[in-house]
């Protein structure tokens, strides 16, 4: 009996460490395979989306700079994808990235050239608003001796007071049409009796000295 | 020789081509010389209006006597008409603004009004265009005590001349539009 017991229990052993045994190998080859799985899925996944973005980049339907293309290219480039289409597309994006850097490369000149342009005019402006608000304070001085006195301060920016006053009255097809051309002299008494400036200043000539020889009003 | 005279005619074509479009107006450009022509017609009103006024200085009188004068073309006439008399006296440009200037009231209110044209600016075969500016002339004079002793209102035409000039200034060639009227004509003169 009792060897009958002992040769159960080896035998209970021998199939219990045998169970183990081949337990645990099963087990470790199935998780293999999900690794392996689960793998070929993130990269199934990475291929999909690296082909969207490089799409994307293509046809211009994202919102990202010249850079942030650069660096996803870049990221896509690093997970050496073994795909004749994305290679293509590769190819195809950093194309599109070079027009998308130069376009933005041009906006940026562009927005340069018209902000030193504003400045131009703005400067320009400020320039004759000087003779501009002198104009107006002769039209509106009130009195004749008021606009007199105001006349000789404003002939102080003229080399003479013969000078020419051009008048633009028209700018059409390519060229100006004038008023008959008069003399600040004239221009400013023209001011003080008729009681309104109703011109802006288009344009002036000076002397090295910094005195107007030469004035262009625009009808307002 | 034959070429070169070829060349000569197509540039001397393309000169007078240019200078005719310059000459012939669009309608926006029609426009500013309409303009220009209305704005001397208002800068005379308000000539007339400071030579009248017995506020003005003498030597300020003058001198707008002389811009005033500066807008017509030699040897045209004014009328003047009065509700005392029948007839209308003409009298040269300068004579009628040192007779404005020395009329006998202590003041003188003289306004232009309805300033518009009756006959718009039409080229003429040697370039410049005519029209007829009608305005209408309200008159006051007081005497010494500041009583209004006469008025009259007048109804008048401007005949307006433009012609397109050049000019060389400062090296550049400007081309502009030469605004000269002629003879004022009364039309009706009533209270």
């Amino acid at each position: 009996m009792t060897k009958i017991v002992k040769s159960l229990s080896k035998t209970v052993m021998v199939l219990l460490v045998a169970a183990i045994a081949f337990g645990g190998a099963t087990s470790c080859k199935s998780k293999k395979k999900i690794a392996r799985e689960k793998a070929a899925a993130e990269y199934a996944i990475k291929v999909d989306q690296a082909k969207k973005d490089l799409l994307a980049i293509i046809s211009g339907s994202t919102s990202w700079t010249a850079d942030e293309m650069t660096e996803r290219i870049a990221v896509i480039k690093s997970y050496n994808i073994d795909d004749n289409q994305i290679k293509d597309l590769i190819v195809k994006a950093e194309e599109k990235v070079e027009d998308v850097r130069a376009a933005e490369m041009r906006r940026a000149e562009e927005e340069r050239m018209r902000r030193e342009e504003d400045a131009k005019i703005r400067a320009a402006q400020s320039e004759f608003a000087v003779i501009d608000n002198q104009f107006d304070a002769i039209a509106t001085a009130g009195t004749i001796d008021g606009s007199n006195s105001q006349i000789q301060q404003t002939l102080e920016y003229f080399e003479t007071p013969d000078i020419p006053v051009l008048i633009i009255i028209s700018k059409s097809e390519g060229f100006n049409d004038y008023d008959r051309p008069t003399t600040i002299s004239k221009f400013l008494n023209y001011l003080k009796d008729k009681k309104s400036y109703k011109y802006k200043i288009e344009a002036v000539k000076r002397n090295s000295v910094g005195k107007i020889t030469e004035l262009e009003l625009i009808v307002k | 020789m034959k070429k070169l005279a070829y060349i000569l005619i197509i540039l001397t074509s393309f000169g007078f081509t240019s200078a005719m479009a310059q000459d012939q107006l669009s309608p926006e450009r029609k426009q500013a010389v309409d303009s220009l022509a209305l704005e001397k017609i208002r800068d005379l009103s308000k000539y007339i209006s400071i030579i009248g006024s017995k506020e003005t200085p003498w030597s300020e009188a003058n001198r707008v006597i002389d811009r005033a004068e500066e807008l017509f073309m030699q040897g045209s006439e004014i009328g003047v008409s009065s509700l005392a008399k029948t007839e209308i006296s003409y009298f040269v440009v300068r004579k009628y603004f040192e007779r404005l200037m020395r009329l006998n009231y202590n003041k003188v209110e003289i306004s232009w009004y309805n300033i518009e044209y009756v006959s718009d600016l039409q080229r003429q075969p040697d370039g410049t265009y005519v029209g007829v500016i009608t305005i209408f002339q309200k008159f006051k004079g007081y005497d010494a005590e500041g009583r209004l002793v006469y008025q009259d209102t007048t109804k008048k035409d401007i005949t307006v001349y433009v012609k397109r000039k050049e000019t060389q200034i400062g090296g550049r060639l400007i081309g502009f539009w030469d605004v000269l009227l002629g003879d004022i004509r009364v039309k009706e003169t009533s209270k």
